[in-house]
C-alpha cells in the first residue's frame, strides 16, 4: 500500500514571472509508482487553492523521478457503489477541469510512466512535454473493464483525432495491454515535445518559457467528423474480440463517439454514468481480482518452501520435438547456461538445433540481442544420441511422448547418469508424477514443470510436487520458473493438474454436443460467448486432437462420468472427422450453460482434491496458462458471481477448502 | 628531439548553486554525478562550436570516491551527459584542491601534446560523503605522531592557525567574513553570480524545486551577530560557523584548451595559464599551504605578488585567509582580494572549489580590462597548498 500522494507546489523564480512547479509525489522508491487516492484529490485541491489565488506565469506537473503518474488507486475499487463510483468520477473531473480553467499557461512535463488518471490529468494541461525515457503511456482502464473516467474518453479524441483515441482507449488495452513509449505518444500527438531525460524538466521549464513568451497556441482539437465512422468499425473488431462478453469496450466506443457532438462537460456527466454502471459491475470487479492476482500474489511464490534453491549451471532437455525445442530456447535465452538436447534420431536433434539458430537470428534481425550475444548462446547448445552429456546437468526437462512407460525409462536412464542431486523434471501435461518417479533410487528430486504452449507467450508454468518431491527440488523448480520469467503456481500431482483438466472438461462438454449432431460453429460460438481469446476448435488444432484424446484418455481412466470418450474426438485424432453417434442437437445456449455448469463441477472437484488449496489458483492457472480474460476473473470469480457455482456445487468456489485427507 | 611545450587556456568554466549539505539542504536527494552531468551539458550549450567527440578527456576530481562520486567520475560523467563513448575520463583527488588539480592534470595533457580538449571540473556531496566518515586513518598517524591528531579536524587546524599567530584575532576574522558575505550579496545583486551558476531543478522531500542561488549567503548578517556565534571546535575558540565555509553540495565544470584548439574550434580564451604549484606544510597547520604554494607559482612564472592584479583565494576559515595575507604581503581589504566574496558566502564543496575561483576569477579579468595576471589558492588538508597563476586574455589583453 502506497502512501498517500501529495501535491507539492514550489514557485520558481524566471524572468517572465513565477512559475509553480508541482510535484506529484507518494514519497515512495520510484518501484511503487503514484497514484491518486482519496487523499491525492484532496491535495490536489489544495494546490489548486494556492494556484488560484495567487500569481503566477505559468505552471508546470510533474512527477518524481522516473514516475508521472500510475492513476487513480485501484485499491479503493473494490466491492464499490454505484453512487460512490460516481461520486468518484465527478470528483476528479471537477479538479482536473480546474486545472484546464488556471488563467495562465499550463504543462505536464511527462518524466516518466503516465497511466490512467495520469494521462488524463496532463491532458487537462495546455502543453505536454514527455521524456524520450517513458515506456508507459497508456489508458489500461478497458483492461480493468472500466472506462477512462476523468476526461479520457473525450480529451483523447480531441487531441488526436477518433482513430487513435479508438486504438488508444479500447484497442491497446485488449491487446494484452500493450502501452505507448514516448516516440509513439509524441508522434501520435499527445505530447508537444520528446525531450531527452538527462535534463528533462529543466529543458520543459525552458520549453514553458518559450511557449509564454511566444503565446504558443495550445494543440488544435482534432477534426472529429469521422468518429461515428471509426467506431463502427472499431465496434465490428470489438465483436470479433469479446463476443459481446465484456461492456467496457462498448461503452468506451460510445463515449468516443460523443466526444464529437458533446460539450466537455455533457462528456464529464457521460463518464460518471458509465464508471457508476461498469465499476460496481461484475465484469470490473473479476478484472480488479485479476488484475490482482497476476500483478501481485502470482509474484509471491504461494506455497513455495523458503528453502535455499540449488544452482543450475547446465540443462537438459530431453526430446528435440515442438515442445522441446521452445523449452530449450526459452531456458537458453534466460538462464544462458549449457543445453544438451536429446533425442532417439540424430536428424531429429539436428532439426531442433537448426531451429534454435534460426530464433536467435531472428532476434538478432529485430534487434532484440546483438550479434556477438547470438554467437555465445549459439555456442552453448548442443545435442546428440547419448545420455553421457547429461551427466553434468544440475537440472534435466523431459518433454518426450506423453506415455507413462517412455516417460519411466527415461528417467531411469537418467539416474544412471546424473548426480543423485540433479532435478528431473517432466514437461508432462497430463500423467501421473508420482509415478513417473516410483521406481527411481532418488524420487524426491522429481517435479513437474509444466509449460503452455506457445511457449514464449503463455508465461504459466504449473509446478507439480509428488508426496515425494523435496523442498530444495521444489525451491529450485520455483526459482528456475522466476529466472524464466514465468509465473510459478504449485499444483498437486493429480490427473492433467488444473488448466488441462478444466479445458478438457470444458472440451468433453463440447465434443459431446457434436457427438449429438451441433455443428462446430455452433460449439465455437457457445464457448467464445464466455470472451475467450480462441474457439475451441482452433485451440483443439493447436493443441493437437491426439494430445487432446490422449489427455481425454488419461481423465477418463481417473473420472469416467466426467470425462467420457468421445466418437468425434478419438475420429478426429486418427485423421477422420466428426461422428454423430446420435442426432440430438442441443441450442447453443444449452451449450453455453453446460459449459459453465462443468467448470464450476470441475473447479469444485479440484478444489475438494486440495489439487490446489484455493480458488484465487484455479484463476490464476487459468489467466496465465489459458490466457482466459480478466473480465472473468480467471474462472471462478464469474461462476460464483453469475450463481453457476451456487447452483451446481451449493456454494461459491472461493468458499470450497480441500477435504481433510 | 626537444619538443615546445604548448599553451594551455581556460575557455569557459559553470558551476551549480552550493547547497547546504545534509538531509535539509536542496541537494540531499540529488546525485553528485548528476550534478556535474549538469554542468558538462551546459557548457556544451554554452561553446555549440565545439563538437562534444573533440573533448580529448574529462578529468574530475572528489575527496570521497565512493558512492555517487565512486565510479571513477570523469568516464561515468561523461557518459551520463551523453558525450560520445570515444571520450575517455579519470577520476583525481587532492581533497580541497581537486578541482585545481583536474585543471593541472588535464592542462598537463594538454602542454604535452597528449590532448587539445579537456573538460575539467569537481564534485563534493558532503551530504552525501560527510568529511572523513568514509576513510580509515592510519593509526600509525597518531601513534607514532607523524601528525597531530588536531590535523584530522580542519576546524581544529583553523584553530591551531589563531595559536600560532595570536595576533590574528576572532574580531579579525568576523570582520573578513563579514565582509566577504557582503562581497557576495553585492555580486549576486550586480548578475555576476548568474553567469557562473547554472540553475538546476532538484527532487525534494518538498516536490521539485529550482537551485539557483547559494545556501549560504548571509549578505544582511552583521558583526554583532557573527560575534554571538558559537565556537565548535573548542570551548573559547575563535573559530564559528560564521568565519568559516559551511559543509557544502556542490560541483564545478570547465574547459581547456590548446591553441590549435581554439582556432580550429573558434573558441574564445579567458585565461592563458602560467605557472602552478603544489606545497606541503605541517598538516596541523594545514591553512598555511597556499603561502609557499604562492611563492613557488610566482617564482616559475618570474613575477611577484606585486604583479597579481587580482586574488581568488579560498575562503575555508577566515583565519586561513588572514594568515596567507600576511604570509605574502597583501591586506585582508584589499580590493585585488575575492572581490565577489569567497567560500564563506557560498560554502566550500572539497573538491570543487577550485574551478569555482577559476570560473570568478576570469569574470573579475572581464570586469578589470587592465589586468593582466591572477592567482588562483587553496589550502589543502593533511597539510598542502596549491596556486595557479593565470594571465587575462579578455578585452584584447591576450599576449
Amino acid at each position: 500500500m502506497a502512501s498517500p500522494t501529495r501535491f507539492a507546489v514550489q514557485p520558481v523564480e524566471t524572468a517572465l514571472g513565477r512559475i509553480a512547479l508541482v510535484t506529484m509525489d507518494n514519497g515512495e522508491e520510484w518501484q511503487k509508482p503514484t497514484t491518486f487516492g482519496e487523499a491525492a484529490l484532496r491535495s490536489l485541491e489544495e494546490a489548486l487553492e494556492r494556484l488560484e489565488t495567487e500569481t503566477w506565469a505559468g505552471m508546470i506537473l510533474t512527477g518524481k523521478p522516473f514516475v508521472f503518474a500510475a492513476g487513480a488507486d485501484i485499491d479503493e475499487f473494490g466491492e464499490i457503489t454505484p453512487e460512490r463510483a460516481r461520486e468518484g468520477s465527478a470528483a476528479g473531473h471537477a479538479l482536473f477541469a480546474r486545472i484546464r480553467a488556471l488563467p495562465f499557461p499550463t504543462l505536464a512535463a511527462i518524466n516518466g510512466a503516465a497511466l490512467g488518471g495520469g494521462v488524463e490529468i496532463a491532458l487537462h494541461c495546455d502543453y505536454r512535454t514527455i521524456s524520450s525515457s517513458v515506456r508507459h503511456f497508456a489508458c489500461p482502464e478497458v483492461f480493468l473493464g472500466l472506462i477512462p473516467g476523468w476526461g479520457g474518453t473525450q480529451l483523447v479524441p480531441r487531441l488526436v483525432g477518433a482513430e487513435l483515441a479508438v486504438k488508444f482507449i479500447v484497442e491497446n488495452p485488449l491487446r494484452q495491454n500493450r502501452m505507448l513509449d514516448a516516440a509513439q505518444a509524441f508522434e501520435q500527438g499527445f505530447a508537444d515535445a520528446l525531450l531527452a531525460p538527462v535534463e528533462f524538466l529543466d529543458e520543459s521549464l525552458a520549453w514553458l518559457l518559450r511557449a509564454i513568451e511566444e503565446s504558443r497556441p495550445p494543440r488544435a482539437d482534432a477534426d472529429l467528423s469521422d468518429a461515428a465512422e471509426v467506431v463502427r468499425k472499431a465496434r465490428a473488431r470489438v465483436d470479433g474480440q469479446v463476443h459481446g462478453a465484456a461492456p467496457a469496450p462498448y461503452r468506451a466506443l460510445d463515449l468516443i463517439e460523443g466526444a464529437a457532438r458533446w460539450t466537455l462537460d455533457e462528456g464529464y456527466r457521460a463518464e460518471e454514468d458509465a464508471l457508476a454502471e461498469l465499476l460496481p459491475g461484475p465484469q470490473a470487479q473479476a478484472s480488479l481480482y485479476a488484475f490482482d492476482l497476476v500483478e501481485r500474489r502470482a509474484k509471491r511464490r504461494v506455497g513455495i518452501p523458503s528453502a535455499h534453491p540449488r544452482e543450475v549451471g547446465k540443462v537438459g532437455i530431453v526430446g528435440a520435438g515442438l515442445m522441446a525445442r521452445q523449452l530449450a530456447l526459452v531456458f537458453l535465452r534466460r538462464l544462458e547456461v549449457p543445453i544438451v538436447l536429446r533425442d532417439l534420431e540424430q536428424s531429429l536433434v539436428d532439426d531442433a538445433l537448426s531451429w534454435i539458430a534460426g530464433e536467435l537470428d531472428e532476434l538478432v534481425r529485430r534487434g532484440r540481442i546483438g550479434e556477438g550475444k547470438a554467437r555465445f548462446l549459439g555456442s552453448l547448445v548442443t545435442g546428440g544420441t547419448d545420455w553421457e552429456p547429461f551427466a553434468d546437468c544440475d537440472l534435466v526437462l523431459e518433454a518426450v511422448f506423453e506415455e507413462l512407460a517412455i516417460k519411466k525409462e527415461v528417467f531411469a536412464e537418467l539416474e544412471r547418469v546424473v548426480s543423485p542431486e540433479c532435478i528431473l523434471a517432466t514437461n508432462t501435461s497430463s500423467l501421473s508424477v508420482t509415478a513417473m518417479g516410483a521406481d527411481l533410487a532418488h524420487p524426491e528430486r522429481v517435479v513437474g514443470m509444466h509449460f503452455f504452449n506457445p511457449v514464449a507467450i503463455l508465461p504459466l508454468v504449473e509446478l507439480v510436487r509428488t508426496p515425494a518431491t523435496d523442498d530444495v527440488t521444489l525451491a529450485t523448480a520455483a526459482t528456475v520458473t522466476g529466472k524464466l520469467r514465468k509465473r510459478g503456481v504449485l499444483v498437486r500431482d493429480a490427473p492433467a493438474f488444473v488448466v488441462n483438466r478444466l479445458l478438457a472438461r470444458q472440451g468433453a462438454v463440447v465434443t459431446d454436443a457434436l457427438d449429438h449432431g451441433n455443428t462446430v460453429e455452433e460449439t465455437d460460438e457457445a464457448v467464445l460467448r464466455l470472451g475467450l481469446p480462441m474457439a475451441p476448435s482452433v485451440l483443439l488444432q493447436l493443441v493437437g486432437p491426439r494430445v487432446a484424446n490422449h489427455v481425454r484418455h488419461t481423465l477418463h481412466a481417473a473420472w469416467p462420468d466426467r470425462f467420457p470418450l468421445s466418437a468425434t474426438l478419438t475420429s478426429l485424432a486418427e485423421g477422420g472427422g466428426q461422428v454423430v453417434v446420435e442426432h440430438a442437437p442441443r441450442t447453443v445456449d444449452e451449450i453455453h450453460r453446460q459449459v459453465l455448469e462443468a467448470l464450476a463441477d470441475e473447479a469444485a472437484h479440484i478444489l475438494r482434491e486440495g489439487v490446489v488449496p484455493e480458488a484465487a489458483d484455479i484463476d490464476t492457472c487459468m489467466l496465465l496458462g489459458a490466457g482466459f480474460p480478466f473480465w472473468l476473473g480467471g474462472i471462478t470469480k464469474h461462476l460464483d458471481q453469475t450463481g453457476v457455482s451456487q447452483r451446481v456445487v451449493g456454494r461459491p468456489l472461493a468458499e470450497i477448502t480441500p477435504d481433510e485427507a | 628531439m626537444a619538443r615546445e611545450l604548448r599553451e594551455v587556456f581556460y575557455v569557459d568554466g559553470v558551476r551549480t548553486a552550493f547547497g547546504r549539505a545534509g538531509e535539509k539542504g536542496l541537494f540531499w536527494k540529488t546525485r553528485a554525478d548528476d550534478m556535474v552531468v549538469k554542468l558538462v551539458r551546459e557548457l556544451l550549450r554554452r561553446n555549440p562550436t565545439l563538437p562534444p567527440e573533440r573533448i580529448d578527456d574529462v578529468v574530475l576530481a572528489a575527496t570521497a570516491q565512493a558512492g555517487d562520486q565512486g565510479l571513477t567520475l570523469g568516464r561515468s560523467v561523461a557518459l551520463l551527459a551523453g558525450l560520445p563513448t570515444s571520450v575517455p575520463g579519470l577520476a583525481v583527488d587532492r581533497m580541497c584542491a581537486g578541482a585545481l588539480t583536474a585543471t593541472t592534470v588535464g592542462a598537463g595533457e594538454i602542454a604535452m601534446g597528449a590532448a587539445d580538449v579537456v573538460l575539467v571540473g569537481g564534485v563534493e556531496h558532503m551530504g552525501h560523503h560527510p568529511m572523513g566518515a568514509e576513510v580509515d586513518f592510519n593509526p600509525r598517524f597518531v601513534a607514532e605522531r607523524i601528525v597531530d591528531e588536531s590535523a584530522a579536524v580542519m576546524g581544529q587546524t583553523a584553530e591551531n592557525l589563531h595559536d600560532a599567530f595570536p595576533h590574528l584575532t576572532r574580531e579579525d576574522a568576523d570582520r573578513y567574513a563579514l565582509a566577504s558575505q557582503q562581497k557576495a550579496g553585492r555580486a549576486w545583486d550586480e548578475g555576476v553570480m548568474d553567469e557562473l551558476v547554472v540553475p538546476m531543478t532538484v527532487f525534494t522531500d518538498e516536490g521539485w524545486r529550482l537551485a539557483a542561488r547559494d545556501e549560504f549567503l548571509r549578505p544582511e548578517t552583521t558583526l554583532e551577530a557573527l560575534a554571538g556565534l558559537r565556537t565548535p571546535f573548542r570551548a573559547g575558540g575563535r573559530v564559528t560557523a560564521g568565519n568559516s565555509a559551511g559543509l557544502t553540495d556542490g560541483a564545478t565544470a570547465a574547459l581547456l584548451a590548446s591553441e590549435d584548439a581554439l582556432s580550429e574550434h573558434g573558441l574564445e580564451p579567458k585565461m592563458r595559464l602560467v605557472s602552478y604549484a603544489y606545497a606541503g606544510v605541517q598538516p596541523e597547520l594545514m591553512g598555511l599551504g597556499p603561502v609557499p604554494a604562492t611563492h613557488t607559482a610566482l617564482a616559475r612564472a618570474g613575477i611577484g605578488i606585486d604583479d597579481i592584479d587580482l586574488f581568488e583565494l579560498n575562503e575555508p576559515f577566515a583565519v586561513q585567509v588572514l594568515t596567507w595575507c600576511d604570509g605574502v604581503g597583501v591586506a585582508p581589504d584589499d580590493p585585488r582580494l575575492n572581490p565577489y566574496g569567497g567560500a564563506i558566502a557560498c560554502g566550500h564543496p572539497l573538491a570543487a572549489t577550485g574551478v569555482r575561483l577559476m570560473a570568478q576569477l576570469a569574470r573579475g579579468f572581464r570586469d578589470r580590462p587592465g589586468a593582466r595576471y591572477g592567482l588562483t589558492a587553496l589550502c589543502i588538508g593533511l597539510g598542502m597548498g596549491a596556486a595557479i597563476v593565470w594571465e587575462n586574455l579578455q578585452d584584447g589583453a591576450r599576449g
